[in-house]
């Protein structure tokens, strides 16, 4: 039982912070949100950084390293509220490198581990809600390989992407595939959303994919618990830098002739914050620790950080909001854009509500952190 | 970062498990995991088996008698006893008093009382709140005025958990009203079956004498059972304090007060209530994360990287998880649950309690008696100003 970060792991930490706070201003992510929401060549400097490559392995010119690297690069990046969605990163990597046949591998790892394959799931459909059970895409075989006809949602960067992984029935048992975004009968729609990244609803018409695995639910179990683990250790990052800024303007804002930090009423507010941000953190140490476990303790595992993170974001963030007073529903001010990168964060893989439904369904005589 | 223990840890729970299984008595296990009236005879029975073991002391140092267990070693003893069943250590004497005689007695003190400790055969109280002085402890007036070789107590204790049973008590006693009020204060040892001292059980709302008032009236105590020096008591009632906020997650027997809940809730049929369930799913995520955040406390403590200054926060979530769970409990049987019949919470009660179900019978007395954890300790309230300030400044 250990929670302290190796060195490689602190060393990798100072790299990325030092690169969100220089090289990565809130000028330049607003200047992206108005480009779109995604830009390349940010993405780019994360790939040369190597984020791209980390959990790729070392065997597909990866570094092929673990969970927690993961958690201490996403966590980094929600400091800054990086518009590029690393997460998706990890996504692949996992699913391909778990799941996928030694041909897609080497196909599509070493592209994804440089940056140059924007590999991202694309799963959600209108009406599964976050049920990864429901899923309308159909595919087919085909003479070379397969086809899928599907219609998804929401897909992190969908129209700027260079390929999606898709589930679809195959044989009445879900599939997943990989569709490139330059395919027959792909099309897509961008857009940003509320947070200032893009997402895309990406339309397959018959188009031509390849097998990951026949194995499907399982796999995209695992691409959604990645993107748990991913987002908890973001959300951490948003929420850290959250009660900093919180801290930093009731210490500077007079009213009355005193600073706002000196009134119990509020101090009693940040305290529940440091509260809420602190459990948030050991839930996401948690759900990294065990994003290695087997499926069923991993699944009920996500669930559980998903609630607590995302009680936790709503709270940070609201409360962020009100501490500030008018100047934290602006959009000039900083604070607003990290409370809307919260609120969008508690949907993503999964909301609270439906995460407090995994918990229900999978509640055992005892519990704890090793039950 | 690793999630397990190591090797020797889990081996170190195996023997734990293992003797507590052997030495446990099964008629104080049942009290236990039924939230049944324990007993003197129980808490101090039990207090006695670990004194015999060398194991009362969990905490102490191997210098003074102690096992020397490390942070980790300590968690994993309390975890396996609460698991088990196993009453509440009463603390006063071997997890508050002891620490203080170690750091700050003087070498006849800690021969003459940590023995008596460590066995389990002094029963000691804590005499720290006054009417006055609740979360603003340093404004205790219980006043020692030293005559000779002497001090005269003169005042009134209250709050003083099972008091009604000690043989000593630990007091802050205002020796000076110079300065501010902290540089006033001193921290004195007092036989409770001294003269002048009168024990008042105070009825709680629960219908148990859980704490008590104590007064003094010119009580003579010998100046040699003044702990270190005179007027510096404060700070070390606050070495006792911190000690005690870091205890008082009591994450352990809240797991094991889970398992109960969702008993419970299956007899009452609950379980297939989906909005209920789910009030229960919530508190199991907060037990979770709270261990989470206790087994960060200890892997700091550990490797001495990465200090964690949240003993504040432990506090907070502890104490509203105990109350949650209590409130759960006691939902869960809603209108059984209120019955009062006192009787029925003694083990073997062979009554017929309304509604057929007996183990309904403590659920409300136990859910009144929680709410005390909000309130003992150091306030929510005031811990909230404590960590405000961590974070404010």
């Amino acid at each position: 039982m250990d929670f302290d970060f190796s060195d490689d792991q602190e060393q990798l930490r100072d790299a990325v912070r030092k690169w969100v706070d220089k090289g990565y201003t809130f000028e330049r992510r607003r200047a992206a949100v108005a480009a779109g929401g995604f830009d390349r060549a940010a993405w780019g400097e994360l790939a040369e950084l190597g984020l791209t490559a980390l959990t790729v392995p070392e065997t597909h010119d990866g570094m092929g390293q673990g969970a927690i690297d993961a958690m201490v690069v996403a966590e980094e990046l929600g400091r800054g509220m990086v518009l590029e969605p690393i997460a998706q990163a990890f996504i692949a990597s996992n699913v391909l490198s778990q799941y996928g046949s030694a041909d897609v591998q080497a196909a599509w790892l070493p592209r994804v581990a440089s940056g140059e394959a924007l590999v991202v799931l694309a799963y959600q459909e209108r009406k599964a809600r976050y049920r990864l059970d429901v899923c309308d895409a159909k595919a087919a075989p085909a003479q070379a390989g397969h086809t899928v006809t599907a219609t998804k949602s929401i897909v992190a960067a969908g129209d700027l992407a260079d390929a999606f992984i898709v589930p679809a029935q195959l044989d009445g048992k879900t599939a997943l595939f990989l569709v490139e975004r330059s395919a027959a009968g792909v099309t897509t729609r961008g857009y940003v959303t509320q947070d200032g990244s893009r997402a895309a609803e990406v339309q397959l018409a018959n188009a031509p994919a390849t097998l990951i695995t026949t194995d499907g639910l399982p796999a995209l179990e695992l691409a959604v618990d990645t993107g748990i683990a991913a987002t908890c250790a973001e959300a951490v990052g948003v929420m850290d830098k959250t009660v900093a800024l919180t801290v930093e303007y009731m210490n500077q804002r007079k009213q009355f002739g005193v600073f706002i930090a000196s009134f119990q009423a509020l101090r009693h507010r940040v305290a529940d914050m440091k509260m809420q941000l602190e459990l948030a953190r050991s839930m996401s140490y948690y759900a990294s620790l065990k994003l290695g476990a087997p499926a069923a303790e991993r699944r009920a595992a996500m669930a559980r950080a998903k609630v607590q993170l995302g009680q936790s974001m709503r709270f940070v963030g609201q409360q962020s909001v009100q501490l500030h007073g008018g100047i934290g529903v602006t959009d000039e001010y900083i604070g607003s854009h990290y409370f809307k990168k919260l609120t969008q964060l508690e949907t993503a893989f999964g909301d609270t509500l439906h995460h407090l439904g995994e918990v229900s369904a999978r509640m055992q005589d005892t519990a704890g952190v090793f039950a | 970062m690793d999630l397990a223990f190591t090797p020797e840890e889990q081996a170190f729970r195996e023997e734990i498990r293992a003797w507590v299984q052997a030495n446990l008595p099964k008629e104080i296990s049942h009290k236990v995991h039924n939230a049944l009236r324990l007993t003197r005879d129980d808490l101090q029975g039990w207090a006695k088996i670990l004194g015999k073991k060398g194991w009362l002391g969990f905490g102490w140092p191997k210098e003074f008698g102690g096992p020397g267990w490390t942070a980790v070693q300590k968690h994993l003893f309390e975890e396996e006893c609460a698991l088990a069943g196993a009453p509440r250590i009463v603390p006063f004497g071997p997890v508050m008093v002891a620490p203080v005689i170690m750091a700050f007695g003087n070498a006849e003190q800690q021969k003459r009382f940590l023995p008596g400790i460590a066995s389990g055969e002094v029963w000691w109280s804590q005499g720290y709140s006054e009417p006055g002085s609740g979360s603003d402890l340093a404004s205790v007036k219980t006043r020692a005025e030293r005559v000779g070789d002497k001090y005269i107590v003169n005042g009134q204790k209250t709050w003083t958990t099972l008091g009604q049973y000690g043989d000593w008590m630990f007091n802050l006693v205002r020796t000076s009203t110079e300065g501010k009020p902290q540089t006033g204060i001193s921290f004195l040892l007092l036989d409770m079956k001294s003269k002048g001292v009168t024990v008042r059980p105070i009825k709680l709302l629960d219908g148990e004498c859980e704490v008590n008032e104590v007064f003094f009236d010119n009580v003579e105590v010998p100046a040699e059972n003044l702990i270190g020096e005179e007027n510096k008591g404060w700070t070390y009632a606050k070495h006792l304090l911190s000690h005690e906020r870091t205890n008082i997650a009591d994450v352990n027997r809240s797991k094991r007060e889970l398992e109960r809940l969702k008993r419970i809730a299956k007899t009452e049929g609950m379980w297939d209530d989906a909005r209920f369930r789910d009030q229960i799913a919530l508190l199991e995520v907060d037990i979770v994360a709270l261990e989470m955040l206790v087994l960060r406390v200890l892997s700091a403590e550990k490797s001495g990287k990465n200090s964690l200054d949240i003993a504040g926060l432990l506090k907070i979530k502890g104490s509203e998880i105990q109350q949650r769970y209590a409130e759960l409990m006691m939902l869960a049987a809603g209108p059984f649950a209120m019955p009062f019949i006192e009787e029925a919470m003694e083990a073997g009660w062979q009554g017929d309690f309304p509604g057929g179900v007996t183990a309904n019978a403590p659920l409300a007395s136990t859910y009144f008696n929680l709410r005390k954890t909000t309130i003992y300790g150091g306030s929510n309230e005031v811990q909230r100003n404590i960590v405000a300030q961590t974070v404010l400044g």
